[in-house]
This record gives structure tokens, C-alpha cells and sequence, in this order.
């Protein structure tokens, strides 16, 4: 058999871009794995998530990242929640199922997505040309999530710290994604 | 010229000179200024050409109300028509040219028209150009447009930017004259999330136009005064240049923010933002305007509103006349005079429609009481007026006020109805108002400085308490001042025509008119005459209107009520409304995951959804696309040729109850699926019409892999959710989307195995017996990247789809064809993709149209009666079921070297070509370079039961007819050896 191997090409690998005080930039090598708590098994599925990360998987619309700073749990509905991490080989959704012993349902989304980190004191301005949710400090506090649209684009937003924040958005439409986030930092700075 | 009318005072900043011009004409004014004004300062009384009569027109008002002074503002692509001047910030370099005239403004050709007035009343169009009917399009209404109308449009791609945002309050307050300051203190300082809107670019309302005090200190003073300490706070956004122009559902507002409008160069910024503004509650601090009377001749230039004449003097520092005259109907119109005489400007005379005392003493003023003006002199400029007793008074400007009117629009806009205020002589905010709306100042009809101030800060205490917080702070402090006001509308006495709406040109006699003519009700009168159409909206027009209607059919004003008021308040540009959405951005665009291959290595792309496809692979020296396409297919069907499928919807399906989901909402039976097979599966609406089609996967017991069309995707999943939340709850199932997560490619053709093998770790047996067709598993590729391997084939050669995670789809496309080099494989697009599906017979879109049902397709049996599925019970339906209902089938030409054209019907050789006797239509066609002829699949009666006959195909659109031959659908490999080979 030849030798063939396989390159990987994410779609918005390398972007950092700086408008004034902002920056935009992708994160290399995220991981997303999606949980499913199962009908009636949900006590156990929080359970063994709690345990296998050594943080209890965070109510709907909020995100905890574990002790370590290494994973956060998105939860983005009653019976749906995500991992993200780091993590660079094309096995994130075994590496979750392995530590969860079929507790939950699990389906790699890492290429699903893309996503964008966006950070500085006026970020907030940019977004509001995008981002119809209330990203206000007091409203959008740090750890919170939403799905929303921008652009006609499914986005999570998650405020991850201050003034900062990481959207994710779907992987195929990644270069509109990128051009409608950025077009917007344009527009303000 | 110089500024001749500049007097001393004002808000602008008369250390810096900023040059314009008007017709090529330098002018000069100062920052502050609007065009209007700096027009004024500068002498320039006449600024235009009335809609229909081409009459002079000069500056009525000072504000967005304007029907009058439209101009068209900068040149070239930027080129605007219809611009207010009495709203245009002015900057250095602003190049603004007079509308609707022929050759210069000050000799119109089409002034002549006027002279046509008696014959050009309301109607005059809809009665004249009725004959002859074929006249209208190509001569009547191209002669109208040209003579009439306003401004020209560049006919050029606009350059400049616009932008869309959303923001978020707790109070929105609409409007930052006096009571909008007033609430916007009370509300920031308590704490709460305040954005505050003005359309203005100075902050204060009418404030900045009075003399009037707030708190003991000038009005203009104490609302800068006011602006910084909001300007300071965290907590409020203040937003000059920006105009809530609706009110929409939940709070929700729409504004128009003019970024760069008031500079000679936008720097690449977005000219103007239309914000989508949420707010909890929100105060409408609207304000009001002023009307005007209407009698003889009271268009001409010089005629202005009294309000406008103070804000000219007080607030831009300019006289609009030397020797002015003011007729007024209220106690309002006497501050002008008071006003104009404090400044030093002559005021000829006060002509009072009411026989009452002087409100006020105005040094040099005459005091004519109870009289009215029914005619005035001077064709580009005022000269005189002449009262209704006959005395002539020479002038140059007159200052008229009609009363004022609140600004209630937006409490109509959805579809509240203004109460009527007889005191006021008024509509003011009905009693149902848009949910969280409270209105406070003159839009609610507090219509003295002290009520509104007052007011302000009431309605921002009473929204703070239903938000939870506690006012603080009390009210700003002002005298009330006189504001008595009667009912009078137009001038009896005036033989001259009237105008009620200056900018669409209609008169009192039209009105009467219209009237007469049956058009009685307001919302025919408005249509009829045409008045409170176009940019003004009727602002200045539409009471007084409707009260000379209501007079003249012997009603009250309330009884014959208003037209509705809808967004937006003011004009919104459609580049505003686009926003960002232009050209390649119009809307989000999809690439598949090798896309890059594809555009490297020739491909022509199509859209589908939003998803770009590769079409066909041109290669040098074919000639056109079918020479790319028929290689591609030819080359598939004889070697292997590869795909890149994966926007096909993929839905990751799990949960115990995983296979019971799928039964209910497959028609065919999936209970039984074994785990490593796929299974071709097809879903009915709820009606029984087929809804979808395509193959789900058993990865494991609990765990499918479900594909969609790719046109389907979303609507499918969005179904499945549904089922799922809503039909089923009881089950544990759970669904996301995976499309985008796995670059999937189709291979296909005798060598596909072949290829496959050199992909494929070697542990997996790819060998028929290991992994024969409608077989599924994970497997590994490239030395242990995970992959998915089904053999499924659309193309009904030996197929196989292989998926790896999207982002090594790329490179998995250089592989496969690295890989395939010694099978001379080929990559292929979407239309060779067709073609080979048509020769296969399988249903796609084009059969799935929403029409056909599971028998129509030839898929009777998929519909199992031994269990129920969403559509079963409907697709059982006589009608549905009927003996000769269409069947899906091939067609061939009789003729082989003819094409068949899709969309043709089928009638019967020897029948009538008339719609009874239609039997069907032709879905899908395509040459077939397999078989060296064109092929085409559709619907027929008895389709099944026709094999051989020789119908007709005609195509009334394309104005064809051919014989064509029904045939199998299957017109390659109907045995199915190929793809189980």
C-alpha cells in the first residue's frame, strides 16, 4: 500500500488580525465533542461528568471550565452539552466517550465548527453591529453563552473573559464568518 | 455673495468659515449650520421647483418636516436626491444643486405648467391618460415622469457603506428636547441603561431655538449643560444624528444613526447604521410641529413657519427677512414676533386670526386683530401681502403658525389611534400605546416649556418604577408660557389657490374637490390627491387636510380621523436597509472541504443553497461544458471517478430509542437495520406527498448516521427536533448535525474498489463478501486517520462514500486522486453527477417536488402498512391511490439525434394538445454519453403499464413538440449488477 498521509487544513487557521486594541485570532487545535444526557439517565450522565472532568456541567446558557484551565463545558440545552479543548489528533470524541464509560452520548463536532476569539476594551462595539444578544458586562457575564445568529449565521457566543470572547460558527461558511466578524471591527475602530 | 442676512447670536461657531456651493455658486457659512440656514444667511430664498406646478418654492421649516426645500447633495456615484437642506449638518466642500426645473432655477421651462393649473386638479391623470390604453406605458407615463418628480438618481453603484447593529436599554428615550432631557436625567441617574436618540446633530429640541429659561438659566445653556452630564455616565448612550424612525413589536425600535453624512468624506466608514434597538421601556419625547394656515398663494418663497423664523434667528443666527410679518392663529406666533424684535429684526406687523388682546408687546408691530392673509405678491421672493379686509402689507418673509401638532407617529405604529384634544386643537397619543411606551412632552400634548419638562421626568419615574428602580431627582424648572391656540385652517376669503401640502401640491380646492368626487373617506382622500405622500410624509400637511375635508362634508375633525401612520417616521435609504448584504456578500456563502482542489484544478462552481459546488472540471481543449461533463461521466462508468458529496445533510442520530425513532419517521421499515448496513429510506409529509429521501446508517446499536438532499438538510433536522421535542418526548433520542464535521467523497466506477484499497488501512476486508453493498463501518485511511466508509452508490456504478473529518477533506481530495492516477481517475461535479443519477433513474429534486407521492415515484412499497410513520394515514387517500395515477419513467426521443426538454407535458398520440388531456410531465433530462442519445425520466398515467408507447412531448413554452418512447427508468444497469459487483 502507498504511503499516502493526510494533511490538516482548518479553515480559519492563522487568522490574527488587530484593529486598535482588539484582536481577533482562531485558536489552533479546538476540540469539540457534544454530550447527550439520555432520557432518564441524566442524574447518571451529570454524575459521571462531574466526575470525569472534576466539574458539574454548568446550567443552560453557562460554561465552567475545569480546575486546570485545560476544558470547559458548554451546556446549550436541557439535554445537550459540549466539550471543548485542546487537543490537535482527529480523536477528541473517543478521548470524551473513554472518560464518561457510555454515561452520555457523544459525537465529535470539532470540524463542525470554527471558531474565533475575539478580545480588547471595545470589542463589545464591534459586535454590536453583528450580534443582536446583550453582550452588555452586567447582562452577558463572564462564563455565559448564547446561540444566536450574526449575518444570517448560526453563532455560540461565549464571553470567556473580560472583554473577551470566543465565537463559534458553522466550519463551511467559515470565510463569510470570518469576513462578517472582521468587517465589523473595520467598521468601528 | 456674502451673508447678507447673518445677524448677530446663535449656536455655530463663527471662527471657522466653511465654503459650499449652491448651482456651482460659492456660499459661505459656519459650523452649526444646517444648509438651510447657511442658504438664509446667504440670501438665497429661492432653493427649488414644486412637484407638479413648478412653482418657486423656498424654506418653510427647520426641521425633518420639510416639504419644500429638497436638494440633491453631493455629485457623481454620491449623488443624493430629495435631501431636506433644513436637516443637512453643512461641512466644508457640501455641493448641493436645486431639484425639478429646466434649464436654471430662477427661469423653470416647465413653470409653464402652472399656467395649465385649472385643468391639472386632483385626478387629472387618472381621467385624462385612460385613452388610448396601449398610450400609457410607452408615451403618458414617461412624458409624467419626466416633467414631474423630484430629484435624479446617480444611475451608479452606490460607493459608500452602511452597517446594521443591535442594541439593548433599559429606557429608550425618543427625542432630546426638553422633556426627552428631562426623563433621560431622571432615568440615568437612577441608575438604569438609557440610550437617548435625537435626529438632530445638537442635542435640546426646541430649547436650542428658544429663548424660553430651564432652571434659571438660558434653555439652550441648561440642555448642554444636561447633554455632558449624560455625555459623562457609564450608563446611557447618547446618539446625535440618529432618528427612531419605528416602533416594532416587544419594544423593539428601529433607528438610523447618519455617521458620516455631516462630513465631505466618510474615510471608509459606514456612511449610516440602522440599529435595532431592544428596550424594556421606552419615552417618546417626539415633540411637535407646527402647521401652517393655508390661503392664496401661501407657497411662495418667504413664506415660512413662525417656529422656523425663531429658530433661524435664535439658533443659526440668521434673519429669513428684513421686514417681517406674522400670521398666526396662536399665542405661540407672538413669541416670534417678541423674538424677531429682541434681535433687532423689523417686525412689520402681528395679523391674529383671533380678535383678542396683544399676547405680548413687540415694539414697531403693528397688532391687526381678527384678520386673516387670503393673498400674497412676489413670484421668487415675498413681496406683500393682502389681508381679508384689503389692506396690502409689503414684507419680505412671513412667519405663519397653524398651532402644533405632537409628533404621535410612532405611537400609531401599531395601529394605535390618536385621541382628538379639543383645547388643542390636536391629535394627541391614543389610549393604546405600543407595549412599554409612555409619551411625555408636546407629543403628548404638553405643549408649555414647565408641562413638558415635567412630564419628562414623570414618565421616566413611572418606567423606572415597572423596571424595579427608584427615581431620583425631580423635575427641571419653567414657566409655562402662553399657548392659547384656536381652530383655523384655511383663509375662506383666499380666491388664490391655497396649498396644503407643498411638496405633493395639493390644494384646498383639490381637497374640496376630491370631496365632491366621492373620495371621502381620509385614506381615499390621501390616495386620491396624493397629499402626505412622498418624503415629508405629510407632516406639515395632513391635519390640516383632513380638517378642511371634515369642514367641507359638515363633519367634525375626530369623526373623519386619520390615515394610519407606519414606519418609518422619516425617509430611510435602501443602502441603509441593505446594510452590509451587497454583492458577494449578499449572504453567507459554503465551501465544501475541497473546494481549494477544486478551484485549483478547474472547476466551475454552481450554487446550491448556499453551498458552492463544483459543476464540471473544464480540462484544455474541450469546448464547452458538456464535453467536460460527458468526460466525466464516461470516465466514471468506465474507470472510477470521485465526488466531493459532503454537503449532503449528515444527522448523527443516538439513543436507545435511535431505531424506533427512525421507523416513525421513515415510511419504509428500519427496526431491523443491522448494525454495518445503510439502508435507502424515503419520508413523507404529513399529507402522504414524499417529503425526503436518502440512507441512514446503523454505526452501532444505538448509534445512526441519517443523510439528507442537500437542499433538505436543515428542514429535515428541523423536522426531526421537532418529532422529537414534541411528537415523541417519551423517546431517547438525540440528533446534531454533523454536515460539516466529515469531508465526504463519493467513489465510484469498476475501479472504485481498487482505488479504494490503496486509501484504506489494509486491515479493513474491502473485498465484496467483507463489505458488500449497503455496507457501513468506521474504518481507518492513511495510515490510521479515522474515516467512515458506506457503500452506497447514486450513480449505480460499484460505489463507495468515504468520510474523513473536514479538515483533512483537502487533502483527502489529493489523495484520492494521487491514488487514482493509475485508474486515470477523474474528478467529477454536479452535472455529471446528474447525468449518471437520470441514467441510474433515481428520484432527486426535480422528483421530489412536493407533488409526487411514494407511488408516483415507483416507491408504492416503501410505504409499510405493518407499522404507522408520519404521512402513512393521509398517503392512504383514494385520490392519492387512483388506478391511473402518474408513474415515474424514462422517455427516449424517437428521434434519437433530438432533445428532450424538461417541463414538456405528455399527451396521447391522436388526442387534443389542450390541458384535459394532459397525462404528464418530463422531470429531468440529460444526454446520456453512455448511451449516446438524450434520456429523460417524468411522471405519465399508467406509466408502469405504457412500456413502448409513443407519446407526445410538447413544450408550449419552448414551442416544441417530438415524439418520445416510454422506457424503463433504469436505463443503465437495470439488473443492478454494477453496483453489487
Amino acid at each position: 500500500m502507498a504511503d499516502y498521509s493526510l494533511i490538516s487544513t482548518p479553515p480559519l487557521a492563522g487568522t490574527d488580525l488587530r484593529f486598535g486594541t482588539c484582536r481577533i485570532t482562531a485558536p489552533a487545535d479546538l476540540a469539540l465533542v457534544s454530550l447527550a444526557l439520555p432520557l432518564s439517565g441524566e442524574d447518571a450522565a451529570q454524575k459521571a461528568i462531574a466526575k470525569a472532568f472534576g466539574t458539574a456541567l454548568p446550567d443552560i446558557g453557562q460554561s465552567a471550565a475545569t480546575s486546570d484551565g485545560s476544558t470547559t463545558l458548554l451546556r446549550l440545552g436541557l439535554d445537550q452539552g459540549f466539550v471543548m479543548f485542546t487537543h490537535a489528533t482527529p480523536d477528541a470524541e473517543r478521548v470524551v466517550a473513554a472518560k464518561l464509560g457510555g454515561a452520555a452520548y457523544t459525537t465529535d463536532q470539532t470540524d463542525v465548527w470554527c471558531a474565533l476569539d475575539v478580545t480588547g476594551p471595545d470589542c463589545r462595539r464591534a459586535l454590536e453591529r453583528i450580534c443582536p444578544i446583550d453582550l452588555h458586562p452586567d447582562a452577558f457575564t463572564i462564563g455565559s453563552l448564547a446561540r444566536t445568529t450574526m449575518e444570517h449565521l448560526g453563532v455560540i457566543v461565549i464571553r470567556t473573559d473580560t472583554d473577551s470572547f470566543r465565537l463559534l460558527s458553522a466550519s463551511s461558511s467559515a470565510q463569510s464568518f470570518l469576513h462578517a466578524v472582521e468587517t465589523s471591527f473595520a467598521n468601528v475602530m | 455673495m456674502s451673508q447678507i442676512n447673518r445677524i448677530d447670536g446663535g449656536q455655530i461657531d463663527r471662527s471657522k468659515l466653511l465654503s459650499f456651493t449652491f448651482n456651482g455658486r460659492e456660499m459661505h457659512g459656519h459650523p452649526g449650520d444646517t444648509l438651510a440656514s447657511a442658504l438664509l444667511a446667504n440670501g438665497q430664498i429661492l432653493v427649488g421647483r414644486s412637484f407638479k406646478y413648478h412653482r418657486p418654492r423656498g424654506i418653510l421649516t427647520a426641521g425633518s418636516e420639510e416639504p419644500n426645500a429638497l436638494v440633491q447633495l453631493r455629485s457623481g456615484a454620491r449623488q443624493e436626491p430629495n435631501t431636506r437642506a433644513t436637516v443637512t449638518e453643512l461641512f466644508d466642500g457640501l455641493t448641493a444643486t436645486s431639484q425639478n426645473h429646466r434649464g436654471p432655477l430662477e427661469f423653470d421651462l416647465m413653470a409653464v405648467t402652472d399656467f395649465a393649473s385649472p385643468f391639472l386638479s386632483a385626478g387629472f391623470y387618472y381621467k385624462t391618460f385612460m385613452w388610448p390604453r396601449a398610450f400609457w406605458e410607452k408615451l403618458y407615463e414617461p412624458a409624467i415622469r419626466s416633467s414631474a418628480g423630484l430629484g435624479r438618481l446617480s444611475m451608479q453603484d452606490d460607493p459608500d457603506h452602511y452597517d446594521k447593529g443591535f442594541l439593548h436599554c433599559d429606557l429608550l428615550v425618543i427625542g432630546a428636547g426638553p422633556s426627552g432631557l428631562a426623563a433621560a436625567l431622571t432615568a440615568a441617574r437612577s441608575g438604569a441603561r438609557v440610550i437617548l436618540a435625537d435626529e438632530d446633530f445638537t442635542p435640546g429640541g426646541r430649547l436650542n431655538s428658544e429663548t424660553l429659561s430651564v432652571d434659571n438659566m438660558a434653555g439652550a445653556d441648561w440642555a448642554r449643560m444636561a447633554v455632558a452630564e449624560l455625555a459623562s455616565l457609564p450608563n446611557v448612550r447618547l446618539m446625535t444624528r440618529t432618528t427612531v424612525y419605528g416602533a416594532y413589536d416587544h419594544g423593539t425600535y428601529g433607528a438610523l444613526e447618519r455617521c458620516t453624512d455631516h462630513l465631505a468624506d466618510s474615510g471608509g466608514k459606514p456612511r449610516q447604521v440602522l440599529w435595532r434597538i431592544y428596550s424594556k421601556r421606552a419615552v417618546l419625547a417626539a415633540g411637535a410641529t407646527e402647521r401652517p394656515i393655508a390661503f392664496g398663494n401661501n407657497d411662495r418663497p418667504g413664506v415660512m413657519m413662525a417656529s422656523a423664523v425663531r429658530t433661524y434667528v435664535n439658533r443659526f443666527g440668521v434673519a429669513p427677512g428684513k421686514q417681517v410679518a406674522v400670521f398666526t392663529n396662536n399665542d405661540d406666533g407672538w413669541r416670534t414676533a417678541a423674538d424677531l424684535a429682541a434681535r433687532g429684526v423689523s417686525v412689520v406687523a402681528i395679523i391674529d386670526s383671533r380678535d383678542k388682546p396683544a399676547v405680548c408687546d413687540v415694539p414697531g408691530a403693528r397688532h391687526i386683530r381678527g384678520a386673516a392673509v387670503k393673498d400674497t405678491v412676489g413670484r421668487k421672493a415675498l413681496k406683500s401681502v393682502t389681508l381679508t379686509d384689503g389692506q396690502v402689507i409689503p414684507t419680505d418673509c412671513l412667519a405663519v403658525s397653524g398651532g402644533w401638532n405632537p409628533n404621535v407617529h410612532l405611537t400609531c405604529h401599531q395601529r394605535g389611534r390618536p385621541n382628538w384634544r379639543d383645547d388643542l386643537q390636536a391629535f394627541v397619543p391614543g389610549d393604546s400605546l405600543p407595549v412599554g411606551m409612555q409619551v411625555a412632552g408636546a407629543a403628548n400634548g404638553a405643549m408649555t416649556l414647565g408641562a413638558a419638562l415635567a412630564e419628562g421626568h414623570a414618565q421616566a419615574a413611572r418606567q423606572l418604577d415597572a423596571l424595579g428602580l427608584t427615581a431620583k431627582g425631580s423635575a427641571p424648572q419653567a414657566e409655562d408660557e402662553p399657548r392659547d391656540c384656536a381652530g383655523f385652517w384655511h383663509v375662506k376669503e383666499s380666491a388664490k389657490r391655497a396649498w396644503v401640502d407643498l411638496q405633493n401640491d395639493v390644494t384646498v380646492k383639490d381637497i374640496k374637490q376630491a370631496n365632491r368626487e366621492g373620495f371621502r373617506s381620509v385614506e381615499l382622500l390621501k390616495r386620491y390627491t396624493t397629499m402626505g405622500m412622498a418624503t415629508d410624509q405629510g407632516k406639515t400637511s395632513n391635519i390640516a387636510g383632513l380638517a378642511i375635508l371634515a369642514e367641507d362634508a359638515g363633519k367634525t375633525i375626530p369623526e373623519v380621523g386619520t390615515t394610519i401612520f407606519r414606519p418609518p417616521y422619516t425617509a430611510i435609504p435602501i443602502g441603509a436597509l441593505a446594510g452590509r448584504a451587497r454583492g458577494k456578500d449578499f449572504r453567507p456563502y459554503r465551501l465544501t472541504p475541497s473546494h481549494k482542489w477544486a478551484s485549483e484544478n478547474g472547476a466551475t462552481f454552481v450554487e446550491v443553497g448556499n453551498w458552492l459546488r463544483a459543476q464540471w472540471y473544464a480540462r484544455p481543449g474541450e469546448q464547452g461544458w458538456r464535453d467536460s461533463v460527458d468526460r466525466e461521466a464516461l470516465q466514471t462508468r468506465q474507470s472510477v471517478g470521485i465526488c466531493d458529496v459532503t454537503t449532503l445533510g449528515k444527522i448523527d442520530i443516538q439513543g436507545r430509542d435511535a431505531a424506533e425513532f427512525l421507523n416513525r419517521v421513515y415510511s419504509n421499515a428500519f427496526l431491523k437495520l443491522p448494525v454495518g448496513k445503510v439502508r435507502y429510506g424515503l419520508m413523507l409529509r404529513e399529507d402522504g406527498i414524499a417529503y425526503d429521501d436518502g440512507t441512514t446508517a446503523r454505526m452501532s446499536e444505538n448509534h445512526y448516521v441519517m443523510t439528507t438532499t442537500t437542499a433538505n438538510a436543515v428542514l429535515v433536522f428541523r423536522r426531526l427536533e421537532f418529532a422529537r421535542q414534541c411528537l415523541w418526548p417519551g423517546l431517547d433520542v438525540h440528533l446534531i448535525s454533523t454536515t460539516d464535521g466529515w469531508a465526504q467523497f463519493a467513489v465510484a466506477g469498476p475501479n472504485a474498489r481498487n482505488l479504494l484499497r490503496k486509501v484504506v488501512d489494509e486491515a479493513h476486508d474491502l473485498s465484496n463478501e467483507g463489505f458488500p453493498f449497503m455496507a457501513c463501518g468506521e474504518v481507518t485511511v492513511c495510515g490510521g486517520m479515522p474515516a467512515r466508509l458506506f457503500r452506497i452508490s447514486f450513480s449505480g456504478e460499484l460505489a463507495y462514500e468515504v468520510a474523513v473529518p473536514a479538515r483533512y477533506g483537502n487533502s483527502m481530495m489529493d489523495v484520492l486522486m494521487e491514488a487514482g492516477r493509475e485508474f486515470d481517475a477523474v474528478p467529477y461535479g454536479t452535472e455529471a453527477l446528474g447525468v449518471m443519477r437520470i441514467e441510474k433513474g433515481h428520484a432527486a429534486g426535480n422528483e421530489l417536488n412536493g407533488q409526487t407521492t411514494a407511488l408516483n415515484l415507483g416507491l408504492g412499497g416503501m410505504v409499510s402498512q405493518k407499522k404507522d410513520c408520519i404521512g402513512q394515514t393521509l398517503s392512504k387517500r383514494p385520490e392519492m391511490n387512483r388506478d391511473d395515477a402518474i408513474r415515474l419513467v424514462g422517455f427516449r426521443p424517437v428521434d434519437r439525434s433530438k432533445k428532450l426538454i424538461a417541463g414538456s407535458h405528455f399527451i396521447t398520440k391522436g388526442d387534443e394538445a389542450i390541458m384535459d388531456n394532459d397525462q404528464g410531465w418530463m422531470s429531468s433530462v440529460a444526454y446520456s454519453p453512455s448511451l449516446g442519445h438524450s434520456i429523460g425520466l417524468g411522471f405519465i398515467k399508467r406509466g408502469h403499464e405504457r412500456m413502448g408507447e409513443i407519446v407526445r412531448a410538447m413544450s408550449p413554452v419552448h414551442d416544441t413538440e417530438m415524439e418520445v418512447e416510454i422506457v424503463s427508468a433504469h436505463f443503465i444497469d437495470p439488473e443492478g449488477d454494477r453496483l453489487r459487483g
